[in-house]
C-alpha cells in the first residue's frame, strides 16, 4: 500500500503543473502558436513566491485566511479523491461528502477574501461562484449516489471504481461530472481563465486584489482542484483495477487524465463561452443528467 | 428527581424575587444565581440518565380531570433538559450587556429576567412531565414567556405586530395538540402518556389522524416551511437578540422534541410516516434556506435558516422512521442520532449567530446588510464568532453542522432500499447538498457584507468591541461548535443514549448495541481529515510566515477606476439577484423606484425588498376569505349539479363520523 500512496503524492505534486501546460499547450497548437513549456506553472509558482504581496488598505486578515484555507482545503480533498483509479490515500466511507464539503469551505474563503477587498468587482465574481456552486452541488451528490447503488460502495474509490461495463446510467453521470469540472475549475465554456474583461470573470476576479505567495497558493489550488476532478472522471472510465491490473491501471489512468487536459484544452479551443445568465441552465443539465442517471440505475435495478 | 423538582422551585422563587427587589442590577442578579442554581441541579440529576443511568421516576395523582402526573426522565428528556437550561442561563448572561442602556433607565428589567427563568420552567414542565394537561400548561407557559419577551420594545408598533403574529400562530399549534391529544382522550379516557402509547402502538385510522395532527401541531412550534414559518422572520427581528436565539436555539426545538416523542409513542410507524416527515421537512429546508439567500435584515436571515435547520432535523428523524418501519437499525440510528444531534448543533451555532447579531445591533443600532461593513477592524472578536457560526452552520467541515449532516448523509446514501425508495433517498440527499451549497452562499454573504470591505453608511460603523458579558457567552458557544466539530465523538457521546431510547424494542439489544456504534464508525476518520485538515492549515500558514517578511499597502484594484466610494461596494441585493431571479417565484421582489428623469435630474431612489410569498398569499387569501366564500356558496346554490355534489359530500362526512364515532 505504501508504494500506492507514493504513487498518489508523487502525481499530486507534479500532475497538476503538468496538466494544466497540457491544457494550455493544446490550445496553443490549434492557435497555430508553439505555446509554453509544459512546466511553466511551476516557474510562475517560484516566482509569485518570491515577490512581495501588495494587500489593499480596505483589507482584514480575511484576505491572507483565504488562499491559505483555499490551498489546505484542496490538498486534503486531493488525497480524498482517486487519481489512479481504484486507490487513495485517505479513504473511507462516505468520503465523497467530505471532498465536495472540503471544496465548499475553500470556495467559501475564497468568496470571503474577494469581500473583504470591498471591490465590486470582486463581490460580483464571489455572487457567481455561490450561485453556480449552489446549482452544481446537487449534481455531484446524484451522480456519486447513482454510482453508489450501481457499486454498492460507500466509499468515493469504491464507487468509482472499475464495475465492468459501462451503461447508459455511467454515461449520464460522466456528463454530470464532466460539467462539475467545468464549473468547479472555472473554464470554458462556464469561465474564461483568460479573459481580460473583469466583468465577464467569475474566478479570476475574484483573486484580482491577491499577490505574490497569495496568488501563488490561489493558482497552486485552482490546479490542484482541476487535476482531482480529471482525476475524478479518468477513474470513472478505467476499465483496469488496481488488484487485478495494477500496471495497466496506473498507466491507464494517467493517459486518460492526460487525455482529459487535451480534451478541456480542445474545449477551449472550439467553443465559445456562455453568457452569464445561460450558466444556471448549463448548470441545470448536469442536475437533469445526475437525476437521469439515477432513474436508470434504480428503475433497472443496479444494471444501468 | 427531588432534585429536579428543587430547581423548578428555585426558578420560581428566583422569578418572584427578581420582580420585586428594589435595582436593576439586583434583579438581574437574582435571577441568573437562581437559573444557575437551577442549572446545576437539573444537569446533576440529569447527566447520569443521558449516560446510561436508569430513568428518573415518580408521580403523584391530583383529582380528575388531571389524573397521575407522570414524572419521568428518560433519556430523551434528558438530552434536551441538559442543553435547554444552560443555553437559557447563558442567554441571560448576555442579555446583562445587551440591555445595559436600559439598566441605567427608569425602566424594570425584572420582570424580563423573570420571564426567562419561567422559560427555562417551561423547559422542565415540557420535557420531564407525562402527561398530556400538564404538558398543555408548561406549552403555554413557554409560548406566553416567549411573546412577552419579543415585545420587549413594546412602544414600537411593527414589534407589537409581530409579537401578536407570533401569538396567533403559536396557538394554531396548540389548537393541532389540543385536538391530537384529544382524539387520544376520546379513546384512551387518561392523560398520561404510557396509556397514549398503547392506543398510538395499534395501527389504526385515529392513529394516522391523530400523527398528522400532532406532527402538524409540532412542525408550526418549530416554524416549518410553508405556512407554519411565517411568524417567524418577523419575530426573530423585533425581538432582543437574546431572546431571538433562545427562541430559535432552544425553545422552538420542544416541537422537534414532540416529535421523536411521538415517534416513540407511536412504536412501529407505518412506512407512509417517514416519507411524509422526511417529504414536508425536507421542503422546509429547502424553502428556508432560499430566503436566507435574498434577506437584508440579518436576523430576518438568521431566522428563516431555522426553519432550514429544523428541516434538515426533521429529515434526520424521517429517516428514522423509515429504519424503523425497515426493522434496519443501523438507518434508524443514523437518522435519529444525526436528528437529535442536529438539534443540539444548531442550538449551539444559531444562538452564537444571534448573539453576533446582536452584537452587531449593540454597537452600530442596525442590522440592515445594505448599511453595514467592514466591521471586523472594530469588532474582531464579535467577527471572529459569528465566521465560526457561520461556517458551521453552512455544514463545512471541520465544524459540528457537518458531524450531523454527515450522519443523516449517510442514512441517505446508504440505506438498502429497494429501486425506488433508494431513488427517492439519493435524491434527498442531493436537496442536502443543495441545502447546504445555499447556506454557504447565505453566510457568505451575510458575513462579506457586515464585517468585510468598508462601510457602506457611513454612520454603521462600530466604535469598539461588544460589552465583555455578550462576548463571554458568543466565546462559550464557539468553543461548544468547535469541540463538537473536531472531536465528533463528544456529540455523539451525548446521542447515544437518547438513540437507544428511541430504538428500544425494535431489534434485539446486542443488534442495537451494533448499530448504535455505526456513527461512530462513520465518523471516526472524519474526526481524522479534521486533525489533518487544521494540520495542513497550520503548515501552510507557518510556511507562508517564513516566505513573507514584508508586504505593501495599496488602494483596492478599481478596474482603471480611481475615484471608488464605499457606496460602490457590492450591495446584499445584488449578491443574491441572480440566485433569486433564478427562483423568481418564491423570491419575489417588492420594487419601489423614483428614477431621475430629464437632463438635469434632482434626487431618484431605488429601494427592493425580498418579501415573504406564503405570507403574502395567506395574508391575501385571509383578507378575501370572506368574499371567496361568499362567491363559492353563491355558485353553489345557483348551480343544481354543484348543490348535489356538495349535499353528498357533507352526507358522507356526517355519515363518517357518525360511523367513526359509534365505533369503541
Amino acid at each position: 500500500m505504501n508504494a500506492w500512496a507514493a504513487l498518489h503524492v508523487a502525481l499530486l505534486l507534479v500532475g497538476p503543473i503538468y496538466f494544466v501546460g497540457i491544457v494550455n499547450r493544446t490550445k496553443s497548437i490549434w492557435g497555430g502558436r508553439r505555446g509554453p513549456r509544459l512546466d511553466q506553472l511551476f516557474h510562475d509558482l517560484v516566482r509569485l513566491l518570491r515577490k512581495e504581496p501588495v494587500y489593499s488598505e480596505t483589507t482584514s486578515v480575511l484576505v491572507r485566511a483565504g488562499p491559505l484555507v483555499a490551498l489546505a482545503t484542496a490538498i486534503v480533498a486531493a488525497a480524498i479523491a482517486p487519481v489512479v483509479s481504484g486507490y487513495s490515500i485517505l479513504s473511507f466511507p462516505y468520503d465523497f461528502v467530505v471532498f465536495a464539503y472540503l471544496l465548499g469551505l475553500g470556495r467559501m474563503f475564497l468568496m470571503l477574501a474577494a469581500l473583504d477587498t470591498g471591490s465590486a468587482f470582486e463581490g460580483m465574481g464571489a455572487s457567481r461562484e455561490a450561485t453556480f456552486a449552489s446549482f452544481i452541488e446537487p449534481a455531484f451528490f446524484l451522480t456519486l449516489g447513482s454510482f453508489a447503488v450501481l457499486s454498492g460502495e460507500s466509499s468515493f474509490v469504491r464507487i468509482l471504481a472499475p464495475s465492468g461495463h459501462l451503461g447508459a446510467g455511467v454515461i449520464f453521470g460522466f456528463v454530470a461530472l464532466l460539467i462539475f469540472l467545468q464549473i468547479e475549475a472555472a473554464r470554458i465554456p462556464v469561465d474564461d481563465p483568460n479573459t481580460h474583461l473583469e466583468l465577464t470573470m467569475i474566478h479570476e476576479v475574484m483573486i484580482l486584489d491577491h499577490s505574490g505567495p497569495d496568488l501563488a497558493a490561489l493558482q497552486t489550488a485552482a490546479a490542484l482542484k482541476m487535476f482531482t476532478c480529471a482525476g475524478i472522471l479518468a477513474a470513472v472510465l478505467n476499465p483496469f483495477g488496481i488488484e487485478t491490473h495494477p500496471a495497466a491501471a496506473t498507466v491507464t489512468s494517467i493517459a486518460l487524465i492526460a487525455a482529459t487536459g487535451v480534451g478541456v484544452g480542445l474545449v477551449e479551443s472550439l467553443v465559445a463561452r456562455l453568457r452569464m445568465s445561460a450558466l444556471p441552465r448549463y448548470a441545470l443539465v448536469a442536475v437533469l443528467a445526475s437525476v437521469v442517471s439515477v432513474g436508470l440505475v434504480v428503475l433497472r435495478g443496479g444494471n444501468a | 428527581m427531588t432534585l429536579v423538582i428543587v430547581a423548578a422551585s428555585v426558578l420560581i422563587l428566583g422569578a418572584i424575587l427578581a420582580c420585586l427587589v428594589p435595582s436593576n442590577g439586583h434583579r438581574a442578579a437574582i435571577s441568573i444565581v437562581s437559573q444557575a442554581l437551577a442549572t446545576a441541579l437539573v444537569e446533576w440529576a440529569v447527566l447520569p440518565v443521558l449516560f446510561g443511568a436508569a430513568e428518573l421516576r415518580s408521580s403523584f395523582v391530583r383529582p380528575p380531570p388531571v389524573d397521575e402526573v407522570a414524572l419521568r426522565v428518560d433519556a430523551l428528556s434528558a438530552f434536551f433538559l441538559a442543553f435547554s437550561l444552560p443555553m437559557t442561563l447563558l442567554g441571560s448572561i448576555y442579555a446583562l450587556g445587551y440591555l445595559e442602556a436600559y439598566f441605567k433607565k427608569a425602566r424594570h428589567v425584572g420582570f424580563h429576567f423573570a420571564l426567562l427563568n419561567l422559560t427555562s420552567l417551561a423547559f422542565i414542565l415540557i420535557y420531564a412531565l407525562r402527561n398530556g394537561l400538564v404538558f398543555f400548561f408548561g406549552w403555554e407557559l413557554a409560548a406566553i414567556s416567549a411573546w412577552l419577551l419579543v415585545i420587549w420594545d413594546y412602544p414600537n408598533q411593527r414589534i407589537r405586530f409581530a409579537g401578536f403574529n407570533y401569538l396567533v400562530s403559536t396557538h394554531f399549534s396548540f389548537l393541532f395538540l389540543l385536538a391530537g391529544f384529544l382524539v387520544i382522550h376520546a379513546r384512551t379516557r387518561s392523560w398520561d402518556f404510557d396509556s397514549f402509547a398503547a392506543f398510538l402502538h395499534q395501527p389504526s385510522l385515529a392513529r394516522s389522524v391523530t400523527f398528522v395532527l400532532l406532527m402538524t401541531s409540532f412542525g408550526l412550534k418549530s416554524a416549518f416551511f410553508p405556512f407554519f414559518h411565517t411568524w417567524l422572520p418577523r419575530a426573530h427581528s423585533a425581538a432582543p437578540a437574546h431572546v431571538s436565539a433562545l427562541m430559535s436555539g432552544v425553545i422552538h426545538k420542544a416541537g422537534l422534541y414532540g416529535m421523536v416523542r411521538v415517534m416513540t409513542l407511536v412504536g412501529e410507524p407505518e412506512e407512509w410516516m417517514g416519507w411524509y416527515v422526511i417529504a414536508f421537512s425536507a421542503t422546509s429546508a429547502v424553502g428556508g434556506v432560499l430566503y436566507t439567500a435574498a434577506q437584508r435584515d440579518l436576523k430576518r436571515l438568521l431566522g428563516y435558516s431555522s426553519t432550514e435547520n429544523v428541516g434538515i432535523a426533521g429529515m434526520g428523524f424521517g429517516i428514522g422512521c423509515l429504519g424503523l418501519t425497515w426493522h434496519n437499525p443501523t438507518l434508524a440510528t443514523l437518522g435519529f442520532a444525526g436528528g437529535i444531534l442536529h438539534v443540539l448543533n444548531h442550538a449551539t451555532f444559531k444562538c452564537l449567530l444571534f448573539y453576533g447579531a446582536g452584537s452587531i445591533y449593540r454597537m452600530t443600532h442596525t442590522i440592515d446588510l445594505e448599511r453595514l461593513g467592514g466591521l471586523a477592524k472594530k469588532m474582531p472578536l464579535t467577527a471572529l464568532f459569528f465566521l465560526v457560526g457561520g461556517v458551521a452552520i453552512s455544514a463545512l467541515p471541520p465544524l459540528n453542522g457537518f458531524v450531523s449532516e454527515l450522519c443523516i448523509y449517510a442514512g441517505l446514501l446508504g440505506a438498502s432500499a429497494s429501486g425506488v425508495a433508494r431513488g427517492l433517498l439519493v435524491g434527498t440527499a442531493a436537496v442536502l447538498a443543495f441545502v447546504g451549497a445555499v447556506s454557504a452562499l447565505s453566510m457568505t454573504r451575510a458575513f462579506g457584507l457586515s464585517f468585510l470591505g468598508a462601510p457602506r453608511d457611513p454612520t454603521a460603523t462600530a466604535h469598539g468591541e461588544a460589552p465583555r458579558s455578550m462576548l463571554f457567552t458568543m466565546a462559550l458557544h464557539a468553543a461548544g461548535v468547535v469541540v463538537l466539530g473536531l472531536v465528533p465523538a463528544t456529540g455523539l457521546s451525548l446521542v447515544r443514549e437518547p438513540s437507544r431510547f428511541v430504538l428500544a424494542g425494535a431489534a434485539p439489544s446486542a443488534v442495537i448495541e451494533q448499530a448504535l456504534a455505526t456513527p461512530l464508525e462513520i465518523l471516526a476518520p472524519v474526526a481524522r481529515v479534521g486533525a489533518i485538515l487544521v494540520a495542513t492549515l497550520a503548515t501552510l500558514a507557518l510556511l507562508r510566515a517564513l516566505l513573507v517578511r514584508a508586504s505593501r499597502v495599496h488602494v483596492t484594484w478599481g478596474c482603471g477606476y480611481t475615484r471608488v466610494s464605499p457606496r460602490m461596494q457590492y450591495s446584499g441585493s445584488s449578491f443574491s439577484a441572480q440566485f433569486r431571479a433564478f427562483f423568481g417565484a418564491i423570491l419575489p421582489l417588492l420594487r419601489r423606484e423614483k428614477l431621475p428623469i430629464g437632463p438635469f435630474p434632482a434626487t431618484g431612489e431605488i429601494k427592493t425588498h425580498c418579501v415573504d410569498a406564503v405570507e403574502r398569499r395567506m395574508f391575501k387569501v385571509l383578507g378575501e376569505g370572506e368574499a371567496t366564500i361568499r362567491r363559492l356558496v353563491e355558485r353553489i346554490s345557483d348551480d343544481a349539479r354543484l348543490s348535489f355534489a356538495a349535499g353528498l359530500a357533507v352526507l358522507v362526512v356526517v355519515m363518517g363520523v357518525v360511523v367513526m364515532g359509534a365505533r369503541p
